[in-house]
């Protein structure tokens, strides 16, 4: 069965698999997820600000993004930020804007939705007596977000968070549909330019696996850790 | 702005022929539901399956069904697609790869197989922990009265299982449906898949894309309003379910 | 200003049940005030008011000659000079105890890190649990946990403490080590309005008790007087419940 297939051209092209299309995954991820949590988290404190013009926007976008597949937000990014360049920098054409920055700005704006649920989810399991007590001690709201409530949302939750940045890492194989080297794109291209397509894509496959199930056992341990004792 | 709205683009003929843009979207969104919904039955069924296994005393079982799982969750769909699509008809026998390659929808067969197994695997999880979340006492009661294993899980376990796993269940469903999405990389002419060849066609990329957008809004809305109607229907009562 | 705390008629809603009725009282200088009453009764409510964490939809409460309910009042600058004790403790459980008495004194008043170390060291040492500097608050016991919580309010040097049923969730065993606490405090001259179930604390330190029921204060009296022949049958019914034991 295995007799016709050439998995050398795997070994010959690793620099390029590893070095162009991984990398830029990684990259991808890693500034996606700082992003989409810096943004979640205050996307999750406007919603329950009960301020009601915020907290209905902050609960709008989170529908709508949540309600939405992937692959048309990120054609949706990928036609509007170009529009939108032009209007904030006031060009007279749109502008230009590049593949990876396109991608992360879809990527942050859409996993924000995911990790302001969870942040919300956070936030709400927190004892209300904590914010009295912050109060109580005379810190403003920001102090007691900051200082008291955030910090335990954060260890609380982080489990959940790490799962949902997997869940990115493996969802950054989308921009396929822009044809832009990721990891699963490099591999492509190698796939369609050489015709080993079996090869190229079980690599493709193994290689996924092996980081998504190494980070999900490794988040497995990290719970045990951080467990804050009430 | 340099972008010519056009909102009457959808009564125009589309290049295709075959009637108007509007009508292109609406047989992307005919391929969405269809897929979907095929989709979710081979979920359901595999996924109730593989969460029973991991629930059995059976040390196989269980073994068995936590690789099901970590292989199906661990791969990108964009991934298992490919892998369905492209390898799996080079690794059978000449005559099947063949028959698979020159299948008339092959993309559609491909595309609610692909999607249905991956969702399977998160079914599966919903389904083991609704069973846990029952009181241990349940399957023993069952066990006291003389059923099998198989009928306490068909008469005891799964209906409650089932009924308190709802909402998730709910989400997952709709997961497939944006899921089906992903299959355009494969062909499958759904509504993503047709609002994008719209935009190329009549470059009125934000008609097109706003269209579609409302399109799964709509069929979310559905789904969401569906799923609460039965969820009022199959509630035992006096029970206060699992928040 | 005699009056450290002046409560002027204050009525409070949550949503359409009204939990205060035109409630008004005082607390004096170097006073000890103890609200009691059946649950339900409001005095929780009460003394939540009493430094703004519940608002008030009518009346005001003054304090200090600062009136709660005035628009240019800097509600958590009038919060840090007023120390609370809530009934589960709500120590910071991801902070050391250390880091719990010294977070406010730094970000709220201000204070240089080695300052507010030393005021926090000296007052774990005044409550006895110096040794415990460093732990987080989950490797203590309740009764620990709420001395910890009084030095946390007293780091702050508030004018008056305020305590919200503050042994009631604690183990038999371990209410008289807070309380020795509480009494110690009152010794010392510190104003404090205390929501409690212990009479024989009330007996013992306080000087005026106030009783209340269904959102109202139905008896307001001197110690003697309450304890010795109060004047509503309300409070005359309760007393007779409640020191059976």
């Amino acid at each position: 069965m295995f007799t016709d297939f050439d998995f050398s051209v795997i070994f010959s092209n690793l620099p390029y698999l590893f070095f162009d299309g991984m990398r830029f995954t990684l990259m991808l991820t890693a500034l996606a997820t700082v992003g989409g949590v810096v943004l979640g988290t205050l996307i999750a404190l406007m919603r329950l600000s009960g301020i009601p013009g915020v907290s209905h926007f902050a609960a709008g976008y989170t529908n709508l993004m949540r309600s939405l597949p992937f692959v048309l937000v990120i054609f949706w990014f990928y036609f509007l930020l170009p529009y939108v360049g032009q209007w904030v920098i006031g060009a007279s054409r749109p502008i230009a804007v590049g593949a990876f920055m396109s991608a992360l700005v879809t990527f942050t704006l859409f996993e924000a939705a995911y990790f302001s649920e969870i942040m919300r989810a956070g936030i709400q399991s927190i004892p209300r007596g904590q914010v009295s007590a912050g109060y109580a001690l005379g810190l403003r709201y920001w102090q007691v977000m900051s200082y008291v409530i955030l910090p335990q949302a954060f260890r609380n939750m982080l489990q959940v968070l790490l799962t949902q940045t997997i869940i990115l890492f493996q969802d950054t194989s989308l921009v396929y549909v822009l044809s832009i080297t990721d990891f699963l794109g490099a591999a492509s291209k190698i796939a369609q330019r050489d015709g080993r397509l079996v090869e190229m894509y079980l690599f493709a496959a193994v290689v996924y696996f092996a980081i998504s199930f190494a980070l999900s056992q490794i988040v497995r341990q990290l719970q045990a850790r951080t467990a804050i004792v009430r | 702005m340099n972008y010519n709205w056009n909102w009457g683009i959808f009564f125009e003929a589309s290049p295709e022929g075959t009637g108007t843009y509007l009508g292109m979207l609406l047989s992307g969104l005919r391929w969405t539901i269809v897929t979907a919904l095929c989709a979710w039955v081979i979920a359901l069924v595999f996924g109730s399956l593989v969460g029973v296994m991991r629930t059995l005393p059976s040390r196989s079982a269980n073994w068995f069904a936590s690789v099901y799982v970590e292989f199906f969750r661990n791969i990108p769909l964009i991934v298992q697609l490919f892998l369905w699509y492209f390898v799996l008809p080079e690794l059978l026998p000449r005559a099947a790869g063949l028959w698979l390659k020159q299948l008339p929808n092959a993309a559609f067969w491909t595309a609610f197989i692909g999607i249905g197994f991956y969702m399977s695997a998160r079914v599966a999880e919903q389904v083991r922990s609704g069973i846990g979340a029952l009181p241990r006492g349940q399957a023993m009661a069952g066990k006291a009265l003389g059923l099998t294993t198989a009928q306490t899980y068909r008469y005891v376990l799964l209906p409650m299982a089932f009924r308190i796993i709802l909402p998730p269940l709910t989400s997952e469903f709709l997961n497939t449906i944006k899921n089906t999405s992903v299959a355009l990389t494969i062909g499958l002419l759904e509504l993503t898949a047709r609002a994008r060849s719209m935009q190329e066609f009549s470059f009125q990329v934000f008609e097109a894309f706003t269209a579609a957008t409302l399109l799964y809004l709509l069929v979310n809305a559905v789904v969401v309003t569906g799923m609460r109607f039965l969820e009022r229907k199959v509630a035992v009562p006096g029970y206060v379910a699992m928040k | 200003m005699d009056r450290m705390i002046d409560i002027q008629s204050i009525s409070k809603w949550y949503g359409p049940v009204q939990a205060l009725k035109s409630c008004t009282t005082h607390v004096a200088k170097g006073d000890v005030v103890v609200v009691c009453g059946p649950s339900g009764c409001g005095k929780s409510t009460l003394i939540k008011c009493v430094n703004a964490l519940e608002p008030i939809q009518s009346g005001d409460i003054v304090l200090d000659g600062v009136s709660l309910t005035a628009p240019k009042t800097d509600l958590p600058k009038l919060r840090s000079r007023v120390g609370m004790v809530f009934q589960h403790f709500e120590l910071f459980p991801h902070l050391r105890v250390l880091d719990n008495l010294m977070l406010a004194q730094e970000k709220v008043l201000g204070r240089p890190r080695a300052a507010a170390e030393a005021k926090a060291v000296q007052l774990l040492e005044r409550v006895g649990l110096i040794a415990h500097k460093d732990k987080h608050p989950g490797q203590l016991s309740g009764g620990q946990q709420q001395r910890v919580a009084i030095a946390r309010a007293l780091a702050m040097d508030p004018i008056v403490m305020l305590f919200d049923e503050p042994t009631s969730a604690l183990d038999p065993e371990m209410v008289s080590e807070v309380l020795d606490v509480m009494v110690a405090l009152a010794s010392e001259g510190m104003t404090m309005m205390v929501v409690t179930h212990e009479m024989g604390f009330a007996r013992k330190v306080a000087d005026r008790v106030i009783f209340m029921e269904a959102g109202e204060i139905v008896e307001d009296a001197d110690k003697e007087e309450f304890f010795g022949k109060p004047r509503s049958p309300r409070a005359q019914q309760f007393l007779s419940k409640i020191l059976q034991h």
